[in-house]
C-alpha cells in the first residue's frame, strides 16, 4: 500500500468539491471537515505521490494546503489533576494548538498527580492514556518535583512528550520535552508562549512521524483511514453520534463513539475486502464512555 | 520572593500576582511573600491585607449626603461595590440607581436614613474566606500538610508534604517579620 501524506487544508466553501472529487479519484481521504461560516478545515489523506497535484488545484482555489503530521492521531493531554491550579491553562492551551496542527485531543486529570512523595498512575489511569497515540503530560514549575514525578509516565507504553517550567533538554522515560511552560494562571496570549505552544505541537509531529515510519516496516493488514471509512459508510449511526470526531481515526485504529455493547458485533461484522473487521483487528471497550476501540493488526501476525 | 530554583520562583510571582487580579483582590491586599524551599520541601507564604470589619451597613461603609432629588453614596472602598449595586438595585430597581463613578453611586428619591440601614450582605464582607482563596490557589497542590495562623490582617501558611518542622515556623517567623518592614 502506497504511503498517505496527511494535510491541512484551510480555505473557501466555493468550488471545495473539487478537491473532493480529486481525492476519490486518487484513492483520498476526508479525515474531517469543519464549516465555519464561508471558510472550511478540511484534513486530508493523499497518496504521497499525488501531493503536487493536490497543491495545483488548491492553489486554484486559492487556498492553502500545509502538511500535518498530527492529523489521524488521538492525543491525550494529561494534566496532574482537575483542579484548578493545573487547568484550564495550560493544558487547554496545548490541546487547542494541537488541534489546530489536526489532531484530535482528549484531557485527562489523574487523581494523584501531585506531589513528591505521593505522585502515581494507576493501572486504569495507565490503560486509559494508552488508548491515545501519544501523551501530552503538562507538569509544572520546578526542575526537582519533576525530576519525583517521572514515575508518571516513565512506564506509558506510548509516546510520552513532557512540558514543563523549567529549561531543560530532556527528561528521563519520555519521548521529549518541552521547557518554559510550567504552571501559569492565564491564557498564553504573548508571542512567546504560543510559540511554545507551536513547539510542542511541532516536536509531537516527529514523534508521530517517527511512530509511521516505523510502523512502515510492519504496515498494518488495512490502514485505519480505510477502516473509518468503511465503519462510516456500513455503520451510519457511527456518523450520526453527538460526541466530537464520532469516528476518531487513531496511527493504528480507529475510536468509535457508539455504546460497546449494543454495537461491538455490528462493527465487528463490517466487511473490508474480502475480510471481516474482527478477523484482522482487536475490538474492545474503551475506558472512555464505554466507547469501541478498534486495533488493527500489522501483516507480521498473519 | 524567596525561592531555592529562580525560574520556578518567577513563575510562582506571576501565578501570585494573576490570582489577586482575578480574585479582585487588588486594593485589599498590602504584601505577599513567599518563601519556597523545593528540596525540603516547603512552601511558605505571608499574606498581608487591610483588615476590613464592621461594615455590614451601607451606612458604614459609605459617605452618604443628599441632593436635590434623591442622595450620593460615596463608598470608603470598591469591594463593596458590587454588594451595594445588588441590594440598591433589588430595593430601588435599576431605574432610579445609576453609578456615576467609580466609588459614587446615585439613588434618586431616596432617603438618606432609609440608605443607611441597608445591610450590605448576610453576614458582612467576607473578606477573609477570598485571601484563603487567594492562599489555596497559589500553594501547590501537592503540598497538602499545612499550618496556619493569622494575626491581626495577616495570614501564614506554611505548607508541605511532610509533618511542618520547627525550622520552618522560624522561617516562618522570619517571613513575617520581613513582611512587617
Amino acid at each position: 500500500m502506497h504511503m498517505l501524506k496527511y494535510l491541512l487544508f484551510e480555505g473557501g466553501l466555493y468550488k471545495h468539491e473539487r478537491i473532493l472529487e480529486f481525492l476519490e479519484d486518487v484513492g483520498g481521504f476526508l479525515v474531517q471537515k469543519t464549516v465555519v461560516g464561508l471558510d472550511l478545515i478540511m484534513n486530508l489523506a493523499v497518496p504521497e505521490e499525488e501531493h503536487e497535484r493536490l497543491s495545483g488545484i488548491v492553489s486554484e482555489l486559492k487556498g492553502k494546503l500545509s502538511p500535518a503530521p498530527l492529523i489521524g492521531t488521538e492525543i491525550g493531554v494529561v494534566a496532574p489533576t482537575l483542579s484548578r491550579h493545573h487547568l484550564p491553562h495550560p493544558a487547554c492551551d496545548i490541546a487547542e494548538n494541537l488541534r489546530r496542527h489536526g489532531a484530535k485531543t482528549n484531557i485527562i486529570g489523574l487523581s494523584r498527580g501531585v506531589g513528591q512523595k505521593i505522585v502515581h498512575t494507576t493501572i486504569k489511569e495507565k490503560e486509559l492514556i494508552e488508548e491515545h497515540d501519544i501523551a501530552v503530560f503538562t507538569l509544572g514549575n520546578f526542575e526537582r518535583c519533576l525530576m519525583k514525578k517521572t514515575k508518571l509516565f516513565s512506564e506509558i507504553e506510548v509516546p510520552v512528550i513532557v512540558t514543563g517550567g523549567p529549561l531543560m533538554k530532556s527528561i528521563p522515560g519520555a519521548e521529549a520535552y518541552v521547557g518554559g511552560i510550567g504552571r501559569y494562571p492565564e491564557r498564553a496570549r504573548t508571542g512567546e508562549s504560543i510559540e511554545k505552544l507551536r513547539e510542542v505541537s511541532r516536536v509531537a509531529g516527529e514523534v508521530v512521524e517517527q511512530r509511521r515510519r516505523e510502523m512502515d516496516l510492519d504496515p498494518l493488514i488495512v490502514d485505519p483511514i480505510v477502516v473509518k471509512a468503511e465503519i462510516e459508510r456500513q455503520v451510519p449511526e457511527s456518523t450520526e453520534a453527538l460526541s466530537p470526531n464520532p469516528v476518531t481515526l487513531k496511527i493504528d485504529g480507529v475510536r468509535v463513539k457508539l455504546p460497546y455493547d449494543e454495537y461491538k458485533d455490528k462493527i465487528g461484522n463490517i466487511s473490508i475486502g474480502e475480510k471481516k473487521l474482527s478477523e484482522f483487528a482487536v475490538i474492545k471497550r474503551s475506558l472512555m464512555r464505554n466507547y469501541i476501540l478498534v486495533k488493527v493488526l500489522p501483516k507480521s501476525m498473519f | 520572593m524567596d525561592s531555592s530554583e529562580e525560574l520556578g520562583g518567577q513563575q510562582y510571582k506571576y501565578i501570585a500576582e494573576k490570582s489577586v487580579e482575578d480574585l479582585g483582590l487588588g486594593g485589599s491586599i498590602d504584601s505577599i511573600d513567599m518563601l519556597i524551599r523545593v528540596e525540603e520541601p516547603v512552601f511558605i507564604i505571608v499574606i498581608r491585607y487591610k483588615e476590613v470589619t464592621g461594615k455590614s451597613t451601607l451606612g458604614d461603609a459609605s459617605y452618604i449626603d443628599s441632593r436635590k432629588n434623591g442622595i450620593r453614596i460615596t463608598l470608603s472602598s470598591e469591594i463593596f461595590l458590587g454588594d451595594a449595586l445588588k441590594v440598591l438595585w433589588s430595593k430601588y430597581g435599576r431605574d432610579r440607581v445609576e453609578q456615576i463613578g467609580r466609588l459614587e453611586i446615585f439613588v434618586s428619591g431616596a432617603d438618606p436614613e432609609e440608605v443607611k440601614g441597608i445591610r450590605l450582605s448576610e453576614k458582612g464582607y467576607d473578606l477573609e474566606s477570598r485571601i484563603n482563596e487567594l492562599a489555596a490557589r497559589i500553594i501547590p497542590e501537592g503540598f497538602r500538610v499545612r499550618s496556619s495562623t493569622k494575626e491581626k490582617g495577616m495570614i501564614t501558611i506554611i505548607a508541605s508534604e511532610d509533618p511542618i518542622k520547627e525550622d520552618w515556623r522560624v522561617l516562618a517567623r522570619r517571613l513575617e517579620g520581613d513582611a512587617h518592614a
